[in-house]
């Protein structure tokens, strides 16, 4: 699922354009209007604002623990005003469950993320900046780490070292830098050579610092437009993890939920399906938000 | 007068087709079963696990089998004797059986049987067969077994899970566990195997030659039998609900599904037939660890779990609040004379508190793992009730969740836990199933499913070694209750639920349950019933298959 | 003389890769607590000390781990892919069986993804602004973020509870013993929830990709020209446009192909599919590492195959670009 990040974030070409559009990169007060009028990105980014602020004011909203059993369990949504979302198999209040959950949730799929951008990152620009060695591992290694489904071996890292909540998101970030780091790679590639890179050396400056201050900006449009991909794919895996019976038990997380209520789906689709919604709309917003990124930051489209 | 008259006779009619209609078991038919998990090898003899024994027993017989009230029937032994000194076990074999592929049955194959496989190989009868000093086979159908000290424990395990017999002309000489004849069983038995497509089923056919008939009619009364191996409970549910499968046993369905579908006209649900196991769910303490040296602070744990709610809410009611080890179903050896826990949480914070186990500052006394048995959702459920229960005296409980040889191995192996959510199966007597729990043998040597508690008891032991060679059953019956006294005082390990296992099956598929080990006895009894409810004076419906 | 050298080096990525697989298959397992033995052991319902022991000594867990290796990647030399001990079988045995499962639904869901996506891209972007773009773009992003075992659950419960038009689960219909065509639609029936479920990701990716690219190279100037020259749109369309937007289709299918093993594991679960994506999950529980790491190997083969495939059609495809 991973590897969908480095092919869709950038659209589609069969020639490389010539790198002069990249030198000079849009203003950040023109971005942010065009992202604000692009339709996709607004909507995106309305959501997952959203789901951010269920996710800061679960403590606030819903004081002790989403764990407790509270009510009467099987209680459908709506029947019980004090349990809007009604409550699932062991008495546990939905509603507290989807706004707590959306702070676990999030949290895995942002520390796993925020991994993969790190060793993504700095190994394609290791590679791409250096060449000869480090890039010819780096390549095995990306060549490898495609060969083997990205969802398996997370499951086995996970299967092996147990579920928790740190190693859930170790196990998804570890999985998810591989194509992330070949992106940036050919990012950095196109840029290697530049002039405004081979002024930099010219001065005297190093190779952290050309690396830092003028590569890396300007590699920043389809990195950005990963990162909202990759944090949704995360969700979708932790999810997937947790249907499998690889969630962690303490916590109650969006995939949890879903996995506990896969037994009675028949009769109490609810506990299921409410925080399956809450992933697919989040997922949503951060494939919408994505793609208004990747319209907007796109420097062939000239609107 | 007349009226009288009448009204006899019409009862004495109704009655005459109701019994016609009993005795009218219609031959034919496919059967298809639910499986799950699917086996890992076909028979028994070699392999304790749920689902081999549910299977195998369609393919192999035992020495005898059991009726409803744990009484011996004959099987293929016809009759067998047990000397005054309970030191020599006598079994007179039935004649002209033969193994599917033809080949005679006699007392050589159980002489090699046990000789080989239950005393070397099979975990069970290691212990019970472990005094044997000889078997002998005077001719081919009288084997004699001599004992060294006396052990009752055998006649309650002589059937096809904990007596099932292998074919020696096959087994002799190989490599037993890597036998090819594990995974295509030749048997004595009423179904003979016929493929296995792992992954996706096996196929039983009848047995044509099989020994057992009724009314001069040779069992079974199916034509086939499909086992199917579903992995997700909501598609068994489905499946049973469409009738694409008629037969599951084991608690197939999510609970809360069982009642459901038991409402469906076509479906039955049926408890019967698993009191052999004698199952017992349970807690258990790790009493290595400081915190749990002291009993107050077990007996605490079980004051404070409500073990009705408990029942109620995470079991659905499919099971008992237990007060000992030993369910009451298992009537011989059962006592209710024991320590009491019921549900009591002010009591359980008072002992900790004299225990020295005061809440701190954030209210928290201790802070402890549970890791729960990982066979499904259940269980999971079972580990999360508890840590809310626990939870409210004060006991900060982290669940953990692993795969079953990570669990095994830190339980029993590197006894790295400090509570642990598991059921044993308690068998026909005690010294099969409940004393690996308390003997002090087995703690640390990473042997599955023995004393994970770590209970070291000498007088526990002294009790257990004694009812083991006990020639007395009487006596033995006392001992095993002054166990019982003994560990529920002391509480290594916390009892919680008998459990009732279920089976759901199509409600016209009769005289599945015979015994109380139906569970790991075969299908040859069962038929299908397409005749309407009515009583019906007239012959017996045309074979029906299963849709 | 260049095509010698592709092919060589093509067979030493092979290697290396299959070696990697290997290397890190057996170091996971590795550190996974508990071994073959103990879990066979806790499935026999009890055991001894001495019974693991001689189990160990069979399996040869008993050895050096180095030893282990060394020996494992020798059978592999020769082409052994090894014994699996808790299913008494030779590894390429219990494969060889779950193989043809395993390829149907694979294709099939591969089949339906690219079909049905690549005709609602194309849809969208002739559409491209109207109701019909409209509606097939937000059901493809829809269909993009929900989860696949969840899909799998709901269709199971729609179509096949409450419609009763398709079977729950499973392969085909043991007990009616189809032969011949019956046989072929009997599968065809159990294989239709499984095939959509593993495929609507992927048919939500490549109708966004067709659509995006479709509409991108209708803008360029060789469309513009042949129009010019008077060639009729449905030629245009083909002939041109359809040409060109294939290429990254192409490269998908090359990530979906690596990609569905993972996706089969839950598909598998739900409908009870004989196929290797479930052998795999479970022989990871079961510390099964010969039986792991076959089913891994013959994985990465296929994904290192269908890329080379992949690759070779794109210079098809584009004429600009040289096979490398």
């Amino acid at each position: 699922m991973s590897e969908l990040v480095s092919t869709l974030a950038i659209t589609p070409v069969t020639t490389v354009d010539a790198p002069a559009s990249l030198i000079a990169a849009p203003t950040t007060r023109g971005w942010f209007a065009r992202l604000l009028r692009s339709p996709s990105a607004l909507i995106g980014g309305v959501l997952l604002l959203l789901v951010v602020l269920m996710a800061l004011s679960s403590p606030l909203l819903f004081p002790g623990d989403p764990l407790d059993m509270v009510a009467e369990p099987f209680l459908h949504p709506g029947v019980d005003a004090a349990h809007l979302l009604g409550s699932d198999m062991l008495g546990r209040d939905l509603l507290s469950g989807i706004f707590h959950g959306a702070r676990v949730s999030l949290l895995i799929a942002v520390v796993s993320t925020l991994l993969a951008l790190v060793l993504g990152v700095s190994g394609g620009l290791l590679a791409g900046y250096y060449g000869g060695l480090a890039d010819a591992v780096l390549m095995r290694v990306t060549e490898f780490f495609q060969t083997i489904p990205s969802f398996l071996f997370a499951l086995a890292i996970v299967a092996v070292v147990q579920p928790t909540l740190v190693t859930i998101a170790l196990a998804i970030g570890v999985t998810a830098w591989p194509s992330l780091a070949r992106l940036v790679r050919a990012e950095v590639l196109k840029l290697r050579h530049s002039e405004m890179v081979q002024a930099s050396a010219a001065l005297g400056a190093t190779d952290l610092r050309i690396m830092l201050r003028d590569i890396l900006p300007n590699t920043l449009t389809p990195i950005l437009v990963s990162t909202s991909l990759m944090v949704a794919t995360a969700i979708l895996t932790e999810s997937s993890l947790a249907f499998l019976g690889l969630g962690d038990p303490n916590a109650v997380s969006w995939g949890n939920m879903v996995g506990s209520g896969r037994e009675v789906i028949r009769t109490d689709w609810y506990i299921t399906t409410i925080p399956g919604i809450a992933i697919v709309i989040t997922v949503l917003a951060l494939n919408l938000l994505g793609d208004g990124l990747a319209d907007v930051l796109d420097p062939r489209d000239r609107k | 007068m007349h009226k009288t008259v009448f009204k006899l006779l019409a009862a004495t009619a109704i009655t005459l087709a109701f019994s016609a209609n009993a005795f009218a078991q219609t031959r034919g038919g496919t059967l298809t079963a639910i499986i799950q998990p699917e086996p890992v090898i076909l028979t028994s003899a070699l392999n304790t696990a749920a689902p081999t024994g549910f299977f195998s027993a369609n393919v192999f017989d035992g020495l005898v089998e059991y009726d409803n009230d744990f009484k011996l029937r004959p099987a293929l032994a016809e009759s067998w004797d047990v000397s005054k000194d309970s030191k020599t076990l006598t079994f007179h074999l039935r004649k002209g059986v033969k193994w599917h592929d033809g080949k005679p049955f006699t007392s050589a194959d159980v002489k090699w049987t046990l000789e080989n496989v239950w005393k070397k190989i099979h975990p069970r009868n290691q212990i019970i067969y472990g005094t044997v000093t000889g078997v002998d086979t005077p001719d081919d159908y009288t084997v004699i077994i001599r004992f060294s000290e006396p052990s009752l424990a055998v006649l309650s395990s002589l059937n096809s899970n904990g007596a099932q017999v292998l074919p020696k002309h096959l087994y002799e000489g190989t490599d037993i566990l890597n036998n090819p004849y594990n995974n295509k069983p030749v048997g004595t038995g009423p179904f003979v195997f016929k493929e296995w497509s792992r992954g996706n089923y096996i196929t039983l056919e009848r047995n044509p030659n099989y020994w057992d008939k009724s009314k001069g009619v040779s069992k079974p009364y199916l034509d086939k039998i499909i086992f199917k191996v579903v992995p997700d409970a909501g598609a068994r549910a489905a499946a049973l609900e469409k009738g694409e499968a008629q037969y599951a046993p084991f608690s197939p369905v999510p609970l809360k599904y069982a009642e459901r579908l038991a409402k469906l006209p076509g479906l039955k649900l049926e408890t019967r037939g698993y009191d052999w196991i004698s199952p017992w769910l349970f807690l258990d303490v790790n009493v290595d660890r400081p915190y749990f040296k002291d009993a107050r602070v077990r007996q605490a744990l079980a004051y404070a779990i409500d073990l009705n709610a408990f029942n109620k809410v995470v079991w659905y009611g499919f099971g008992k609040p237990a007060v000992s080890p030993v369910v009451s179903t298992l009537k011989q050896f059962h006592t209710d004379d024991v320590p009491k826990y019921g549900y009591d949480p002010k009591k359980a914070e008072a002992l900790l508190d004299e225990a020295g186990l005061k809440r701190g500052a954030d209210g928290t006394r201790l802070r402890i793992n549970l890791d729960y048995l990982p066979y499904g959702d259940d269980y999971k459920r079972s580990g999360e009730y508890i840590k809310q229960a626990l939870k409210r005296i004060g006991i900060d409980v982290n669940v953990r969740a692993q795969d079953t040889p990570t669990y095994t191995k830190r339980v029993y192996g590197d006894r790295d836990y400090d509570l642990s959510v598991v059921w044993f199966a308690g068998f026909a007597d005690p010294l099969v199933g409940v004393t690996r729990a308390y003997w002090s043998d087995s703690v640390g040597k990473n042997i599955p499913w023995s004393n994970g508690s770590g209970y070291r008891s000498a007088e526990a032991d002294k009790l257990i070694e004694q009812a083991q060679s006990s020639a007395s059953q009487t006596e033995r019956v006392a001992l095993f209750k002054k166990l019982q006294q003994r560990v529920q005082t002391d509480l290594p390990s916390i009892p919680l639920l008998e459990l009732h296992f279920f089976t759901i099956q199509a409600a016209n598929l009769k005289d599945t349950v015979v015994g109380v080990d139906q569970i790991y006895s075969s299908l040859k009894n069962a038929w299908f019933d397409s005749a309407p409810k009515v009583a019906n004076a007239t012959q017996a419906a045309p074979p029906q298959a299963a849709k | 003389m260049k095509i010698r050298n592709i092919v060589v080096r093509r067979l030493l990525q092979l290697v290396s890769v299959a070696l990697g697989v290997t290397i890190i298959n057996f170091f996971l397992l590795q550190l996974a607590p508990g071994d073959a033995a103990q879990v066979l052991a806790g499935e026999a319902g009890a055991a001894t000390p001495e019974y693991m022991a001689a189990l160990r000594a069979q399996f040869g867990l008993d050895q050096p781990l180095l030893v282990q290796f060394w020996k494992y990647i020798l059978n592999l030399a020769h082409f052994n892919l090894g014994y699996s001990f808790r299913h008494g079988m030779p590894v390429a045995q219990l494969i060889g069986e779950r193989v043809p499962a395993t390829l149907l639904l694979m294709g099939a869901s591969i089949l339906f993804a690219v079909v049905a996506g690549a005709t609602l891209g194309a849809i969208a972007a002739y559409r491209a602004g109207r109701i019909a773009d409209v509606v097939i773009s937000t059901l493809a992003l829809v269909f993009f973020a929900t989860p696949l075992f969840w899909i799998g659950l709901m269709l199971v419960v729609v179509f096949s509870v409450w419609l009763d038009w398709l079977p729950v689960g499973g392969m085909f219909t043991i007990e009616a013993g189809y032969t011949g065509w019956k046989y072929i639609l009997d599968v065809a029936r159990h294989l239709v929830l499984p095939a959509v479920t593993l495929g609507l990701f992927y048919m939500a990716v490549y109708t966004r990709l067709m659509r995006a690219t479709m509409v991108e190279v209708r803008r360029q100037d060789f469309v513009r020209t042949a129009v010019a020259k008077g060639a009729r749109p449905p030629r245009v369309l083909f002939a041109h446009v359809l040409r060109n937007a294939l290429l990254p289709l192409v490269t998908m299918l090359g990530v979906q192909v690596s990609s569905i093993i993972g996706g089969a594991v839950l598909v598998e679960t739900v409908f009870s599919w004989p196929g290797l994506g479930r052998l795999a999950f479970e022989a990871l529980f079961q510390r099964d590492f010969n039986l792991l790491l076959g089913i891994l190997l013959c994985s990465s083969i296929v994904v290192i195959v269908v890329n080379w495939v992949v690759d070779f059609v794109y210079t098809r495809l584009d004429p600009r670009i040289r096979f490398a």
